[in-house]
C-alpha cells in the first residue's frame, strides 16, 4: 500500500492560464528516498504543496485530480490536520521561523503546543530531536540570531519533532553557503536512515545520486520520468529539459564508459571503481582543465589597496594590512562567511570607508569619495534583489539606475533592454518584478546594474538559487562582460562554477588573503583549502583520486 | 539582535509579580487622582510608581521614558501659562509676556497626569516581558491567533529594520540621492520603502505556510511549556489595589453628595 | 454592508497584521532618516486596510499603538490606539467602496483617513493635554488661536487639522503607489471572494 498516491492531478494558480501541475500520476511506497528534479518552474516546489494541501487549500486556484497521504485527501483535510503526517521544509530559512518564539527551545515546541502535546512527551521530544540534528547547545538562543545553516536545522528540528511519517525538503540548501549545506545535508544523511519517507527537492544532484532511491524528473509541469538516479541521468536528454548531470556522469559519458546495464555511475566511489576496471587510462588532466594563456591584459591595473585597514568595531579588525591589486581579469573571492570578502568588495564600492589606508581606482584614491560618485563606475549587485526593487515593472526598475547616473531616457533603455537579453528576461519587460520568481528576480538586480555600463561590475552571490540553465546564463554574462572590456570580481560559494569561469580565484579567510592565481593553481593547494574550509570542485576531486593511484 | 522591547529580567520582585497585577496598578495609579479629584494625589501616585521604581532597580532605566514626554510638558505649560482662557491672575512677567496662575497650575495638573502615567507604565513595560504577557493571556483564553501577532511583532520588527541599512545601500549603488532639498528626499521615500514592504508582503505568503504546517491556528486546546512560578503576594497586592480603588470611589461619591 | 465589513481570518491575515505594523515603523524610520517633515507612520494600517478589509485595518491600528504603548513605554502612543482603530476603519471602508481604485479616487481615502484622526484625536488632545499636539507646527498654529481668544475645541480641531490632514493625504498616495505594484501572488493572498475551481 503506497504512503502517497496522486492521480492526475492538475493545478494552476489564481489568474493565470498556465497548467503548473499537469496531468501528474505516481505513488510513493512507505520509507523510499524520492528526490525531485527539473529545472526553475518545472513545478517541483508546486508538487510538494499539493502534497501537503498547501494547493490548493491555501492557494485557491484551479484544481483537478486527487491526492491521497495515508488515505485522507490532501485537498479536503485542512493543512493544520495534514501536518500530522507530513512535514514540510522550504528554500528560506528565514521565513520558516514562526516569529512568535524567541528561544530555540521554545521555536521547536511551537508545533507541539498546537498539537496539544503534554509538557513530559513534548520536553522529551525536544530534546530528542535538538540533539540528533546537532543544535541543542543553541537551545537559549534567538533562532532569528542563528546563521542560515543552523536556522535550517533549527526548521527542520521544529517539523520532526512532530513525528510526521513523511518530510518534504523543498530545495533545503539553496539559499546557504556551503558551511550550512553541509550541516542541512549531514542532517538529511541522519533522517535517510530512519525510515521515514523523503521527498526531496535539490539542484545540487551529485547529493541527490547520494541519497534518493528513486528519482522524479519535471519539466513544465509533467513528470517525464521517475525511476533510479542512474537511469535518469543516463537519459540523453537532460541538458534540454535543464538539467545538468552529475560530474562523473558527466565524465564517464565523455569517455563512453558505462555500466554493464547501460547507466553511468553517478557518486565518486562508483566513479573510481568503474575506472579502476578499464584498461587504458586517458590524461585526464588535459581534458579537465585547459588553462587558457592570458593576453597583456595583466598589467593593467584597475584597483590597488595599499596597507588597508577596516574594522567594524574596535579592536576587532575585519581586514588588516590589506595590500591586493586587480586588473582586467575576471575574478572570483572565494572564502567562509565571515572572511571578509563582501567587507572587501563594499570598500571597493565606496560603500564603507577605510579606517586607514588606501584605495586606488585607476590612479585616484577612491577611500574617501562616496557611493554617489562612484555610481556611474563602480556597479554592484547586492545580494538580495527584494532590497533594491520597487518598480512596477522590470523595465523601470532596468532603467532606475541608468536615468540617475545622468543616461539619456533613449540610451538607458537600450542599456536595459541589452542587459535583460543578457539575462534572459527578453518578454518580460513590462511584468511586476514581484510576480516573478526569486531567481528571476536575482536577474532583474543583475540587468539593473549592468544596464548602467560601468567599468567595473561586483557581483555577491549571483549564483544562489539559480538552477544550471541561470548559471551557465550567469557565466555567459561574465565573459560576455569581461570581453567588453570591463573589470568583473564576483563573490561565490560554487566552486565548479569558478573552476569553470574565472581566470583568477582570490581565497580570503580571516580577512587575509590566502591564496591568490587560477583556478587549476588554487584548487591544488590542500592547506590552503583546509584552513578557509573550503571544498574543492568535483572534477578536481576525482581527477586528484586518479593522481593519487 | 537588538530587542524594541525594554524588558530586563533582574529577578526582581517586580519580575516576579504577575502582569495582571501591573496592569491593575496601572490602572489603579491612573483612577486615583482622576476620580479623587485632588490635585495632591497626584504627587503621591508618581512618589508610589517613583519608589516602586526604585525598590525594583530600574529607575535609572525609567528615565529615558520621562525624559521623552519633556517637550510636550514643556510646550503645554507655554500654551497654557500664556493663552489659558481662565487666565486672570498674573505669576510673572518678563518683559511683554506674562504667566498666569491659572494657566500654570492647568498645566501643572495635564503635566503631572502624564509624568503619573508614564511612571506607572514604567513600572509594568520595565519589568514584563511581551512573551509572558501573551502566555498569561493565552492561558486566560485570549485567542492564540491574536497572542500570535503581539508575539511576532518583537521578532518581525528587528528583522524589517535591519532591512534598512542594506536598502539604503543598494539604492544609493544605483545612483540615488538620500540627501539634498525637500524634494530630493522625498523622491527617495518610495525607493527606500517599497522593496521592504513589497519583500515583506510576499514572505507572509512562506511565513503563512510556515505557521500552518505546524497546527497553527487549531480548534484544540493548545499546552504550554512551562507553568508560571506563583507569586505568593499576588492575591494581596491586587486586594489591595481593589481597595484603594473602591475607596476614592466611595470617598469621591459622598463627598459629592 | 455586510460585504463592506466581510474579513476573512486566514492564516495569511494573521501574518499580515504584524507586518503592517512593522512597516509603519519602518515609515516612520525612513520618514525622519530622510528629514521629512512628517510622520508618515501609519502606511502599514492603510496597507492592512486595504488588503484586509476595515476589520483588519482597525486591529493593525489598534494593536500598533496597544503594542508599542505597552512595550516601549511610549505610552502616549497607547492614548491614540482609538485614533488607529479609526484610521484603520475609515480607511478600510472607503477602500472597500472603490476609493483606492484610481488616484484621484484616493485622495477621498486620503481626506476620509485624515478626518477620522482629527475627529478622534481632538477630542483626546483636549482631555489629555489640553488641546495640544506636541507638533511644532500644530502647536504654533494652537497657540496663535488662543490668544486670539478661539474657543480650545476649535483651536485643537485646527492644530489636528493641520498636522494630520497632509500627514494623511502622502501616506495613501505612497499607499496608492505601493499597492499599484502589488503583486498577483500577494493580492490573491486576500481575494476575500476568491474559491478553489474544479478542473475535472
Amino acid at each position: 500500500m503506497p504512503i502517497i498516491t496522486i492521480e492526475n492531478l492538475k493545478y494552476k494558480y489564481p489568474g493565470t492560464d498556465r497548467l503548473v501541475l499537469d496531468g501528474i500520476s505516481l505513488s510513493i511506497e512507505k520509507g523510499e528516498f524520492i528526490g525531485i528534479v527539473g529545472q526553475n518552474g518545472a513545478g517541483k516546489s508546486t508538487l510538494c504543496q499539493a502534497i501537503i494541501g498547501l494547493v490548493p487549500q491555501f492557494y485557491q486556484g484551479a484544481y483537478g485530480g486527487k491526492v491521497l497521504v495515508k488515505e485522507r485527501l490532501a485537498d479536503q483535510v485542512k493543512v493544520q490536520e495534514m501536518c500530522e503526517d507530513v512535514g514540510l521544509i522550504f528554500q528560506n530559512p528565514f521565513n520558516q521561523l514562526s516569529g512568535a518564539k524567541d528561544t530555540v527551545y521554545g521555536e521547536v515546541a511551537y508545533g507541539l503546543q498546537n498539537l496539544g502535546i503534554e509538557r513530559e512527551e513534548m520536553r522529551s521530544r525536544i530534546e530528542k530531536v535538538l540533539k540528533q540534528l546537532d543544535i541543542w547547545q543553541y537551545r537559549d538562543r534567538n533562532p532569528f540570531d542563528l546563521s542560515g545553516g543552523q536556522m535550517q536545522r533549527v526548521a527542520i528540528a521544529s517539523m520532526l519533532v512532530m513525528q510526521p511519517e513523511v518530510m518534504i525538503l523543498d530545495e533545503p540548501t539553496s539559499q546557504l553557503d556551503p558551511e550550512g549545506t553541509e550541516e542541512v545535508f549531514r542532517v538529511v544523511d541522519r533522517l535517510s536512515k530512519t525510515g521515514k519517507t523523503i521527498i526531496m527537492v535539490e539542484q545540487k544532484l551529485e547529493k541527490m545520486a547520494k541519497y534518493c532511491d528513486r528519482l522524479i524528473l519535471m519539466h513544465e509541469g509533467k513528470v517525464i520520468d521517475f525511476d533510479t538516479p542512474e537511469k535518469i541521468f543516463a537519459r540523453d536528454d537532460l541538458e534540454e529539459l535543464g538539467v545538468l548531470p552529475p560530474a562523473f556522469v558527466r565524465i564517464c559519458k565523455m569517455y563512453g564508459w558505462s555500466n554493464p546495464d547501460g547507466t553511468y555511475p553517478t557518486t565518486l566511489e562508483d566513479t573510481v571503481r568503474l575506472f579502476e576496471h578499464q584498461e587504458t587510462l586517458p590524461d585526464l588532466s588535459q581534458n579537465l582543465r585547459k588553462e587558457k594563456k592570458h593576453i597583456s591584459r595583466e598589467q593593467e591595473e584597475v584597483f590597488k589597496t595599499e596597507n588597508l585597514f577596516f574594522s567594524y568595531l574596535k579592536n576587532i579588525p575585519v581586514l588588516e594590512n590589506f595590500n591586493l591589486s586587480l586588473d582586467h581579469r575576471t575574478t572570483a573571492i572565494i572564502g567562509q562567511n565571515g572572511a571578509g570578502k563582501t567587507t572587501f568588495v563594499r570598500l571597493l564600492k565606496g560603500l564603507l570607508k577605510p579606517v586607514s589606508g588606501s584605495i586606488y581606482f585607476g590612479r585616484e584614491d577612491i577611500s574617501q569619495k562616496t557611493v554617489a560618485m562612484l555610481a556611474g563606475k563602480v556597479g554592484y549587485v547586492f545580494q538580495n534583489p527584494d532590497d533594491q526593487i520597487f518598480k512596477y515593472h522590470v523595465i523601470d526598475e532596468v532603467m532606475f539606475g541608468p536615468l540617475n547616473i545622468g543616461m539619456k531616457p533613449e540610451k538607458a533603455e537600450a542599456e536595459a533592454k541589452k542587459a535583460l537579453e543578457m539575462m534572459g528576461l527578453s518578454g518580460k519587460e513590462n511584468e511586476n518584478p514581484y510576480d516573478l520568481e526569486i531567481y528571476e528576480r536575482k536577474m532583474v538586480a543583475i540587468a539593473s546594474v549592468i544596464a548602467m555600463d560601468t567599468d567595473v561590475v561586483i557581483l555577491d552571490e549571483p549564483t544562489i538559487a539559480q538552477d544550471y540553465p541561470g548559471k551557465k546564463r550567469i557565466g555567459e554574462m561574465i565573459r560576455k562582460l569581461s570581453g567588453e572590456g570591463k573589470l568583473v570580481i564576483v563573490i561565490l560559494h560554487d566552486m565548479d562554477f569558478v573552476s569553470e569561469y574565472f581566470e583568477r580565484v582570490i581565497v580570503m579567510a580571516h580577512g587575509k588573503i590566502l591564496a591568490d592565481g587560477t583556478s587549476g593553481e588554487v584548487f591544488k593547494m590542500n592547506e590552503v583549502l583546509k584552513e578557509a574550509r573550503l571544498e574543492k570542485p568535483y572534477m578536481t576531486q576525482l581527477f586528484e583520486r586518479f593522481v593519487a593511484e | 539582535m537588538k530587542s524594541i522591547s525594554l524588558y530586563v529580567d533582574q529577578g526582581s520582585w517586580l519580575n516576579k509579580m504577575h502582569p495582571y497585577t501591573k496592569l491593575l496598578y496601572i490602572l489603579t495609579a491612573i483612577v486615583i487622582p482622576l476620580i479623587g479629584g485632588e490635585f495632591v494625589l497626584f504627587p503621591i501616585m508618581i512618589a508610589c510608581s517613583l519608589f516602586l521604581l526604585a525598590s525594583g532597580g530600574i529607575l535609572k532605566r525609567a528615565l529615558p521614558l520621562v525624559a521623552f514626554s519633556f517637550t510636550l510638558i514643556v510646550v503645554i505649560f507655554l500654551i497654557q501659562g500664556l493663552f489659558n482662557h481662565s487666565n486672570e491672575t498674573v505669576l510673572i512677567s518678563i518683559g511683554v509676556i506674562t504667566f498666569y496662575k491659572e494657566g500654570v497650575l492647568f498645566a501643572a495638573k495635564i503635566g503631572c497626569n502624564i509624568l503619573n502615567m508614564l511612571l506607572s507604565f514604567g513600572v509594568f513595560v520595565l519589568t514584563t516581558s511581551p512573551q509572558e504577557l501573551v502566555d498569561e493571556l493565552e492561558k486566560s483564553g485570549f485567542s492564540p491567533r491574536f497572542g500570535y501577532i503581539i508575539n511576532s511583532v518583537f521578532q518581525i520588527l528587528p528583522q524589517m529594520i535591519a532591512t534598512k541599512d542594506r536598502i539604503t545601500d543598494a539604492q544609493r549603488s544605483r545612483g540615488m540621492e538620500t540627501e539634498g532639498n525637500l524634494f530630493v528626499r522625498m523622491k527617495a521615500f518610495l525607493p527606500l520603502i517599497s522593496p521592504v514592504v513589497m519583500s515583506s508582503l510576499i514572505n507572509i505568503r512562506e511565513r503563512a505556510i510556515a505557521l500552518d504546517v505546524r497546527g497553527f491556528g487549531r480548534k484544540q486546546k493548545k499546552t504550554w511549556l512551562y507553568d508560571r512560578p506563583k507569586y505568593k503576594w499576588d492575591p494581596l497586592i491586587r486586594i489591595i489595589l481593589v481597595l484603594l480603588m473602591s475607596a476614592t470611589i466611595v470617598w469621591r461619591v459622598l463627598l459629592c453628595r | 454592508m455586510g460585504k463592506i465589513f466581510k474579513t476573512k481570518f486566514t492564516t495569511a491575515t494573521m501574518v499580515l497584521i504584524p507586518v503592517c505594523i512593522g512597516i509603519n515603523y519602518l515609515g516612520k524610520l525612513f520618514a525622519s532618516l530622510l528629514k521629512l517633515p512628517l510622520w508618515l507612520d501609519c502606511i502599514g494600517t492603510c496597507i492592512g486596510a486595504c488588503l484586509g478589509g476595515p476589520v483588519i485595518g482597525g486591529i493593525c491600528g489598534a494593536a500598533n499603538n496597544l503594542i508599542f504603548g505597552l512595550t516601549t513605554g511610549d505610552n502616549i502612543t497607547l492614548i491614540y490606539a482609538l485614533t488607529s482603530l479609526g484610521i484603520g476603519l475609515a480607511v478600510g471602508i472607503l477602500a472597500r467602496m472603490g476609493f483606492m481604485s484610481s488616484f484621484l479616487k484616493s485622495f477621498v481615502c486620503a481626506v476620509g483617513g485624515g478626518m477620522a484622526a482629527v475627529l478622534i484625536s481632538t477630542p483626546l488632545n483636549i482631555m489629555f493635554w489640553g488641546g495640544t499636539t506636541g507638533n511644532v507646527w500644530g502647536d504654533a498654529l494652537f497657540a496663535a488661536t488662543q490668544a486670539s481668544g478661539m474657543s480650545v475645541a476649535l483651536g485643537s480641531f485646527l492644530d489636528e487639522i493641520v498636522v494630520d490632514v497632509p500627514d494623511k493625504i502622502l501616506t495613501i498616495i505612497i499607499v496608492y503607489l505601493i499597492l499599484k505594484g502589488l503583486p498577483k501572488k500577494v493580492s490573491a493572498l486576500y481575494d476575500e471572494n476568491a474559491q478553489i475551481e474544479r478542473l475535472d
